[in-house]
């Protein structure tokens, strides 16, 4: 079979066509000619206004499975990843049971060997998630966990942060956390500033995410090693972050694709699909997080996916789940930073850089290749609905909005799918 | 028939002055109907009214029973102290077999902030907010500032005091957010644990000295001291709340000028309140509960007669 992506724009600085238009054709899921000339083929992609980078590749999701296949599992959830345009993604370990023998991560790869989308692990960094003892890393890394976290869980205790960072070093493991202090969040169900004091509503305060930051990194001084701080969503945090760079230490940081698209007075009608932990923050610190990505400070953007079923989130607010859905809608929202930030910039945040944190291979766009590409149209307008979602899960802010920008065709593993 | 600018009474946020306005003068007739030998007005026959508590309550849910029977609305109850989701049921299952009994109006007290307006959105029936955690509690902002106008002669200018539990008070903001609108100044006091970090942005004054707030306020709303609904300490003790944020005569005695107290309910005595000042001619709190009545006539009444609903 050969595919024809006919007069695409590449966006790939590491060319010198980057930015030019090619003809590439994929035969066999192999990268068999680019060129500007014309030639045969089976099938042709073309669009006006189409552009190609190297697969997409979301570093933090949840696809439910084993445990809440109710809100999504690898089925659902890779069909949702590859419709927004993901050839690879690495999954947190907050399933039931939580991913943190070597049974459960081949589980999750199990169909990595022929499927379009690659799943990568990501096991506990301590047993069942509870943050007393650490797991067994280096098996674990064996096995194929690409990192070790406590997913959806801060890492609380010092000691045990200290000896992961510690434990780590032997094959350069990241370890990754999401800095919440719990102490100050008890009770919290949204951002802590002049809207919860008008919903009358227990704010989390964005110290509670600083703190948590600041320790760590005299922590990773201290040991050595290196850290990812997964969903950062401060002013705050970027600065401490863009500081620590600036002294040298391995520190790497990743935003949600959703705390770039709305702020905390999304919550005035009690709507639980803007509840997110950590919360949707005020404007000022959405306008920090666009400078940190644009000065290299947030290396990421990611989807944190995060299904949940209507029972989850159609209920009271405070009794509502946290998390949004956004495997598909996460394009939509870099689109609408374009203004802000530049394209090859935002392609970089979800292709080249979560696989150098990650130490996976990055794929190429060259003859002889295996094409691991993504095709996407910045013009096309689609709404998420029943008809297009293809979660499980329904709990997005956008859904039933009109969104600007999809997937149209991706490649990878000697598969493809268009007309996504 | 003028009416308000929504089919629901969630909260006093979403509320614009005139229909503050128009809530006052309707409870005006309404207090004038109440203190007649003959109590009740025909206005909500054939209008099915649930009074829906998921926490506990007696005045508030007696003041609405006694404004809808005397309203001649039909009356249901349900309550249940533990929450809809301890029980098994949804919030949303419980309140639509409800209406599935044809019920044209809920009032709703639920411990969840925005309860009411979850409702608002996924049911029909007209909702009336009876309180919502820690959110609003319109009605009794509507009768504490109806109560002042009444002894004050306005709001326009009045300078009110809320004291004590700000953080976990409903009554707190939605008399912040009413007095506003009706032109009066407002001060928040109480120990800096219980007064929200960004309160100030909601243009209220803030002061830690009970003496200071009460020097310059002409209405201290003393709140109730909510120990049930705090689950973390804000404060070290009672004993110590009471020497430094409770309200005594002497204290009062000591000011050199006179100042209307008001109280939600139900007071704690010799906590927020000495029963020298609870009882005193200074104390409108008695009023407050008439007024209450009058109030939630008004609001059941407007909102019944809105040609949308």
């Amino acid at each position: 079979m050969r595919v024809l992506l006919k007069s695409v724009e590449v966006i790939d600085p590491r060319y010198s066509f980057h930015r030019k238009k090619r003809n590439i054709l994929i035969k066999n899921g192999t990268i068999s000619s680019i060129s500007t000339q014309d030639v045969t083929s089976d099938k042709i992609i073309e669009g006006k206004g189409l552009l190609v980078s190297i697969g997409w590749f979301d570093m933090r999701a949840s696809f439910c499975d084993p445990g809440f296949e109710q809100k999504e599992d690898i089925v659902s959830g890779s069909r949702a990843a590859h419709t927004g345009g993901f050839t690879e993604v690495a999954l947190l370990p907050n399933t039931n049971p939580v991913i943190q023998t070597k049974n459960e991560i081949s589980y999750i790869i199990a169909n990595n060997s022929h499927s379009l989308v690659q799943l990568h692990p990501m096991a506990c960094a301590t047993v069942g998630t509870e943050g007393e003892a650490i797991t067994e890393m280096i098996d674990l890394h064996q096995a194929g966990a690409v990192a070790f976290t406590d997913g959806e869980k801060p890492i609380w205790h010092t000691d045990v942060l200290l000896k992961s960072l510690m434990y780590l070093q032997k094959f350069d493991g990241l370890l990754i956390n999401r800095a919440e202090d719990q102490f100050l969040t008890t009770f919290g169900t949204m951002n802590e500033g002049v809207t919860s004091t008008q919903l009358g509503m227990k704010g989390m305060p964005n110290l509670s995410e600083e703190l948590m930051i600041e320790r760590d990194i005299r922590l990773l001084q201290y040991a050595g090693g290196k850290i990812h701080f997964s969903n950062i969503s401060t002013e705050n945090s970027v600065e401490l972050i863009r500081q620590a760079k600036k002294k040298g230490l391995s520190i790497t940081c990743d935003v949600a694709a959703h705390q770039l698209a709305f702020d905390d007075t999304a919550l005035v009608d009690f709507d639980t699909n803007f509840k997110v932990n950590p919360p949707l923050r005020s404007k000022k610190d959405v306008k920090a997080l666009i400078n940190g990505l644009k000065d290299g400070t947030i290396d990421v953007i990611v989807s944190s996916h995060s299904p949940q079923d209507e029972e989850s989130k159609k209920v009271e607010f405070d009794l509502a789940e946290f998390g949004v859905t956004g495997l598909q809608t996460l394009y939509p929202v870099l689109n609408s930073l374009e203004d802000k930030l530049d394209l090859n910039l935002l392609i970089e945040k979800i292709t080249i850089s979560p696989r150098t944190i990650l130490h996976l291979p990055i794929p190429e766009i060259k003859v002889g290749s295996p094409a691991n590409l993504t095709v996407f149209d910045p013009e096309q307008e689609w709404v998420l609905d029943d008809h297009s979602n293809q979660s499980k899960s329904r709990n997005s802010p956008f859904y039933n909005k009109t969104l600007s920008g999809k997937a149209v065709a991706v490649f990878n593993n000697g598969k493809w799918e268009f007309n996504l | 028939m003028q009416s308000l600018s929504s089919k629901n009474l969630l909260g006093i946020k979403e509320l614009h002055r005139k229909d503050l306005e128009l809530i006052f003068e309707t409870a005006d007739s309404f207090k004038e109907v109440i203190n007649r030998p003959i109590k009740k007005v025909p206005s909500l026959r054939d209008i099915t009214i649930a009074n829906v508590f998921f926490e506990n309550s007696t005045r508030t849910r007696l003041s609405f029973e006694l404004a809808e029977k005397r309203l001649s609305a039909d009356v249901i109850n349900f309550s249940s102290s533990s929450s809809s989701v301890k029980k098994g049921e949804t919030l949303l299952d419980t309140v639509n077999n409800i209406l599935a009994m044809k019920v044209d109006m809920v009032v709703i007290r639920h411990p969840s902030p925005g309860a009411p307006h979850f409702l608002a959105k996924h049911v029909n029936a007209n909702i009336v907010n009876a309180g919502d955690g820690t959110h609003e509690h319109p009605t009794q902002a509507l009768l504490d500032s109806y109560s002042i106008r009444e002894k004050h002669g306005a709001l326009e200018g009045i300078k009110v005091a809320i004291i004590g539990d700000i953080l976990h008070s409903r009554v707190a903001l939605s008399n912040i957010f009413a007095l506003q609108k009706l032109g009066s100044q407002v001060m928040v006091c109480g120990p800096n644990t219980l007064l929200p970090k960004y309160i100030r942005e909601l243009g209220v004054q803030v002061e830690l000295d009970i003496r200071k707030a009460l020097e310059w306020c002409d209405v201290a709303n003393v709140l109730r001291i909510q120990l049930e609904r705090q689950k973390i300490k804000y404060f070290p003790s009672i004993r110590e709340y009471t020497l430094y944020y409770g309200i005594n005569k002497k204290l009062l005695d000591s000011l050199n000028k006179e100042i209307t107290i008001m109280h939600p309910g139900p007071i704690n005595r010799g906590v927020e309140l000495s029963s020298d000042v609870a009882d005193s001619e200074h104390a409108i709190i008695m009023d407050q509960v008439e007024n209450g009545v009058a109030i939630r006539m008004a609001v059941l009444y407007l909102l019944a007669g809105d040609p949308q609903a």
